[in-house]
């Protein structure tokens, strides 16, 4: 866990120089823990009782990391994720499936 | 320690924006927070999350939250108002102190709210949730009266049920009206889906009866997908007057159960009206809205430019490119939540990263959606990046987003009730 938190807060740092997505402008950017929390409002944990949107539990982070690029390149069918993947970086994507992903 | 806690109370935590972060000094932080919808569920939720030290208080007029979000899925007859209708019970295990009052007045210096029931919360940090207020007044022959008999239906509830058992009254070959307002409002796609989940009831049931949106605007929420379901699904039977047609609507009769527009006088068999709005009461009554009646905010942390240490967060925020919708609240309210905690800690907010999803659901297994990924900036909350869903698509992926809804309403619920 420790060793985790490590390595994400230094992934934070690096993307908060460089990029935010495809926006024009340049901010920090946020923590891999503040985007995540947005994924889970609909990818909900199993107590939200969802059927068709797949849980994002026990998700290997491989899959996702490849599945989240695919949208963003419009390389994967999505009827929203291809849209919501365009808003971040290549390492922004790395990061997410990290976090949110099983190893 | 009494004579520290002493001090403290008396002396030092009366004057704002102390040095030393509250939790330093050795006390638990209160945070406040008004208006029990999406954005205030999930703030009181969030705040208790990230600072489980803090004592949290959420403040709510009523005993059960019935969310706008699929209001209209309960016209149409697909869902149930009590699928719709949610407690607190949840929030209340979590810690979160929930109080069914209604805040009338915030002293921003003394940091104080008071209640109707008499009772005053003093605060650390406050977050307002208010949703809107109809603005009753902007659109003349409207009235809190006249809403019993056309009802704007644009809170969820009472009024909900009041549309719909006029749709049920309403004799085949009939007319219904939506009076849809000028920009800004809460849902902006909602009148259009409203119109979708009529048709939907009327289809099945009144199949003669036709649908008249008048409009000020000339452009509205994924127009071009709803004026492609409308095509698909109930051909002839939705017309949509908007503001180069004569589509605003200047006064409304209900005695004689007519609009008056430039376009014409039109008479209705139902009329739903749904009248400009501002800011939600309470946020009039601290001082936090601008002159058009709404909240500015600063876009990294939510706090308003009006007066420190209040937040406001959901439909009563000047949110820059978010709509106003369930989920940006959520999301609004989850970073404002981050960002208290921060300040509570005496650490700097943490940059915020907003989203926004929002379904129509226009037939059984037909929906489509428009999201956004947003961040901040100092000229306010800018896109990132989202859009609609594509035209044309095929049936398979309006029946998704159908299904993608229902899932989309119990994750929000449970992020901001749960």
């Amino acid at each position: 866990m420790g060793t985790q938190r490590i390595v994400l807060g230094l992934a934070g740092l690096v993307f908060s120089a460089t990029t935010t997505g495809g926006a024009g402008w340049a901010l920090a950017a946020p923590s891999v823990e503040t985007i995540t929390r947005n994924c889970v409002v609909c990818h909900g944990p199993k107590e939200a009782g969802q059927a068709e949107i797949p849980t994002l539990a026990n998700y290997p982070a491989k899959k996702m990391a490849e599945m989240l690029a695919g949208f963003k390149a419009d390389q994967k069918p999505a009827t929203i994720m291809n849209r919501i993947a365009k808003a971040f970086s290549d390492e922004q994507i790395a990061a997410i499936a990290e976090h949110l992903g099983t190893k | 320690m009494t004579t520290r806690r002493t001090l403290l109370e008396t002396g030092l935590a009366l004057s704002a924006g102390l040095a030393l972060p509250r939790i330093a000094r050795g006390a638990s932080p209160k945070v406040v927070v008004v208006g029990g919808g999406f954005g205030g569920g999930t703030a009181a939720k969030y705040v208790k999350k990230f600072l489980p030290a803090a004592e949290v208080t959420l403040v709510e007029r009523d005993r059960q939250f019935v969310t706008c979000p699929f209001s209209n899925l309960v016209i149409g007859g697909l869902v149930k108002m009590e699928q719709i209708t949610h407690g607190y019970d949840k929030i209340a295990k979590r810690g979160v102190e929930v109080v069914h009052d209604e805040a009338v007045a915030v002293d921003p210096v003394a940091r104080k709210v008071r209640l109707k029931g008499g009772g005053v919360l003093d605060y650390d940090r406050l977050v307002l949730s208010p949703g809107i207020d109809l603005d009753y007044e902007g659109l003349p022959g409207y009235s809190e009266a006249a809403a019993e008999k056309l009802p704007h239906a644009w809170k969820a509830g009472p009024q909900t049920l009041l549309l719909k058992k006029q749709l049920e009254a309403m004799p085949d070959g009939g007319t219904v009206i939506i009076v849809a307002p000028n920009n800004p409002f809460r849902c902006p796609p909602g009148p259009y889906e409203r119109a979708g989940m009529i048709a939907w009831y009327l289809k099945k049931n009144k199949p003669k009866s036709k649908i008249l949106i008048f409009d000020p605007k000339e452009t509205f929420s994924k127009q071009a997908l709803f004026f492609e379901s409308y095509e698909v699904l109930y051909p002839g039977m939705i017309q949509w007057i908007g503001g180069k047609q004569g589509g605003k609507v200047e006064r409304v009769d209900p005695q004689a159960m007519t609009v008056e527009a430039g376009f014409g006088e039109e008479k209705g068999d139902v009329i739903n009206v749904i009248p400009p709005q501002r800011a939600g009461k309470i946020a009039q009554l601290a001082g936090v809205t601008d002159e058009k009646g709404w909240c500015p905010i600063d876009p990294k942390t939510m706090e308003s430019t009006k007066a420190p240490g209040i937040y406001v967060v959901g439909d009563a925020c000047i949110a820059g490119a978010m709509p106003k919708s369930g989920t940006a609240a959520n999301s609004q309210a989850r970073n404002a939540a981050a960002a208290i905690a921060a300040a509570l800690e005496g650490k700097p907010a943490p940059e915020p990263s907003y989203a926004n999803t929002c379904y129509s659901v226009v037939a059984e297994g037909y929906g489509f959606s428009v999201t956004g990924v947003y961040g901040a900036t100092p000229e306010g909350i800018k896109e990132i990046a989202g859009g609609v869903s594509k035209l044309k698509a095929p049936a398979k992926d309006r029946d998704l987003e159908a299904a993608y809804a229902v899932d989309w309403y119990r994750g929000i619920v449970h992020d901001a009730f749960g």
